[in-house]
């Protein structure tokens, strides 16, 4: 059992507030992904976590103890570094070693844990190497290995793939999948990259500007977006935003893309009233062409073999326009198509950036 | 046709231009030539010139061959003998020194203390100001009659009078040893603290968050990763201290009675003190030789020392 319980935990350095009021519940054997752009606090966060910043006000309260102002060694964590963190003067084998040393584990189990350890991450006949003569994706499962062989109850990433080339991470992603089932341990992983959100985690916690913009699974993420920001944020690629005034809410919302387009949207209308500016959230895969919908002059055209992404603009404020068609939709670049689009399909939001909830909306399989 | 010839004709050029073109050996030459004829002006032929002089008996009134009597002296002078000692005891005495003190300053100055700014330079003057001055500030705290030092001993009650530091032979030896190690240590403290600065930040977290304490973390992640910038500062630092003249000369000139005469100094005495230019040269190879084995020595040590320390 690895629980962990941030409760209005807060973190100011000098007059800049970076956290506020984090309330995070992390239940046993989860994976979870922090995900945001780049300062939104995301790594502070984990670093709170494992005790490397005290948070200004709040507590962490780790299997039902408040770990606050214990040292990170006390806490049963173990982290790993984007910068992978090794000793490049000693092996392989010491590297992982490192912990146990520390904790003047005798010899034999020390050697067989770093045994099992190598074992699990495959650097068996690489443990007599420095960090120096191996790859990046070997160095990265160095560094998971000394944070495996400490056996702590949460383990904790940062960053991890983001020194390594794009195959690379493809490859590490599944095998960082692998050893969560394996190792079946509570894992709090922090990234930029929404991919990696999307494919690991379990929960994903979207932050924006420190704060916590929606905590859920990546599929509710997807479908239900919280907010504007999390909509933009997940997703490839990114969610189209299209200006339009509300002219009906009897029967769903009617509105008037830009473009001229009209549409009925079945989403809670409570609070809007006709005139109100609101705009609708189309994600580029959810588009097919059609005869009537949406005109859209297609700028720049990337086919990707199975897919055909169209970059183009609507209406005359030339409002950007993303859409993913079949690989071998008939379209070219400089010309006009007309795009059918799902009422079902679209998000809408105020002008808070605020979701208007969905009706109807197949629940997603889990 | 045209284009035919066109071609041609670049072909041509290319091989014209191919003759013109020095070989690439003697280009390499010509770009190492200024230096390597300063090289030679300035160090090979004084050095010629030096063993050829150790061979003779030379001094104001001409020079005479005598062969390895030069040698055969300083092989039975018990007094050389000594002066040798002497001068290893002190190059390690101000090395082992400067290395320490170095090592406990630049730990202090990259710790996150306020005001570390200003403590980065406040040791900078002992290494910038002229040495000469520095000397004769340790000359007046040296002095039994007014300096600071005496009085202080007297007053705490250690010394029981004036104490002539510079007078004696032992108080006069370790009074040079420490102006040495005061002019020598801020640079061996500021090369520390860049290597320290050089380690990376995340290699302590990473400790820390493993349980590994203070001491364990120096022992283990700072003194390795510093290594290969101690051991050159070492090998740097013994060179210069061996054959460290200034200071010496400046507060004792190598007395009291020989008490503080190292190699260089003994040298000095002889060959431009007493005008014995053969005997003086022939002490000169003696020091290249001790200092070319302990450097020979050293360099092996360095290497098990990075194969050992190092990233691969």
């Amino acid at each position: 059992m690895a629980t962990l319980d941030l409760n209005q935990v807060s973190k100011s350095f000098g007059a800049a507030q970076v956290l506020h009021d984090i309330n995070l519940a992390i239940e046993d054997k989860e994976f979870v992904v922090f995900v945001g752009p780049s300062g939104c606090g995301k790594s502070t966060l984990l670093r709170i976590i494992a005790g490397l910043e005290e948070a200004t006000a709040g507590s962490i309260v780790i299997d039902g103890e408040d770990v606050s102002t214990a040292h990170p060694v006390d806490r049963g964590i173990s982290m790993v570094f984007q910068s992978y963190a090794l000793y490049p003067h000693l092996t392989v084998y010491e590297n992982i070693a490192f912990p146990l040393r520390v904790q003047k584990l005798p010899e034999p189990e020390l050697d067989e844990a770093v045994a099992r350890a190598a074992g699990i991450l495959q650097l068996t006949d690489k443990l007599q190497l420095k960090p120096g003569q191996l790859s990046g994706g070997q160095r990265q499962r160095v560094a998971i290995g000394r944070s495996i062989v400490r056996n702590p109850k949460i383990f904790l990433f940062d960053e991890p793939l983001s020194n390594l080339d794009a195959a690379l991470r493809g490859d590490m992603r599944v095998e960082l999948s692998q050893l969560h089932k394996q190792l079946d341990a509570t894992m709090v992983y922090v990234t930029h990259d929404q991919i990696e959100a999307m494919t690991m985690a379990d929960r994903i916690v979207v932050l924006k500007d420190g704060r916590v913009e929606q905590f859920g699974s990546p599929m509710d993420l997807y479908h239900h977006p919280a907010t504007k920001f999390v909509a933009s944020f997940i997703g490839q690629p990114n969610m189209n935003f299209v200006p339009a005034t509300v002219t009906g809410t009897k029967g769903g919302l009617g509105v008037d893309l830009e473009g001229g387009h009209q549409m009925v949207l079945p989403v809670d209308t409570t609070g809007i009233t006709e005139g109100d500016r609101v705009e609708v959230g189309i994600r580029p895969e959810d588009v097919a062409l059609g005869t009537s919908g949406l005109d859209v002059s297609i700028r720049v055209l990337e086919r990707l073999g199975g897919a055909t992404i169209t970059y183009g603009t609507i209406g005359s404020a030339e409002t950007r326009f993303c859409a993913s068609l079949a690989g071998n939709a008939p379209v070219e670049q400089g010309k006009n198509m007309t795009l059918m689009i799902a009422p079902e399909s679209c998000h809408v939001f105020n002008e808070n950036g605020d979701v208007l909830s969905r009706l109807g909306v197949p629940v997603p399989a889990k | 046709m045209s284009e035919l010839s066109e071609t041609q004709s670049v072909a041509t050029t290319i091989v014209r231009s191919k003759r013109t073109v020095l070989p690439e050996k003697w280009f390499a030459a010509v770009l190492i030539g200024p230096a390597l004829l300063f090289i030679l002006v300035i160090i090979a032929w004084p050095l010629v010139e030096t063993v050829r002089l150790s061979f003779m008996e030379a001094g104001l009134g001409g020079e005479k061959f005598v062969g390895f009597a030069n040698y055969e002296e300083l092989i039975e002078s018990k007094k050389f003998h000594k002066t040798i000692i002497r001068t290893f005891y002190w190059m390690f005495l101000s090395v082992g020194l400067k290395l320490i003190l170095g090592l406990i300053g630049a730990m202090l100055l990259n710790a996150a203390i306020p005001g570390r700014g200003l403590f980065r330079v406040l040791i900078m003057p002992p290494w910038v100001i002229p040495i000469a001055v520095g000397c004769v500030g340790w000359l007046w705290l040296y002095n039994g009659q007014f300096g600071v030092l005496s009085g202080a001993g007297q007053y705490l009650g250690v010394l029981d009078g004036p104490h002539e530091f510079l007078a004696y032979k032992k108080s006069a030896f370790y009074s040079a040893v420490v102006t040495d190690v005061w002019v020598g240590t801020p640079m061996v403290t500021l090369f520390l603290l860049a290597a320290m600065q050089g380690v990376s930040r995340d290699l302590y977290e990473a400790a820390w968050v493993d349980g590994a304490g203070r001491w364990y973390r120096f022992r283990r992640i700072t003194i390795p990763q510093i290594m290969p910038v101690l051991v050159t500062m070492a090998l740097y630092s013994a060179i210069f201290t061996f054959n460290s003249f200034d200071i010496i000369w400046i507060l004792t000139q190598g007395g009291p009675r020989g008490a503080s005469t190292t190699l260089i100094i003994d040298t000095y005495k002889v060959a431009i003190g007493n005008y014995k230019f053969g005997e003086g040269a022939a002490r000169v190879i003696v020091i290249v030789i001790l200092l070319g084995a302990f450097a020979a020595v050293y360099m092996v040590l360095l290497n098990k020392l990075l194969r050992r320390y190092g990233s691969k």
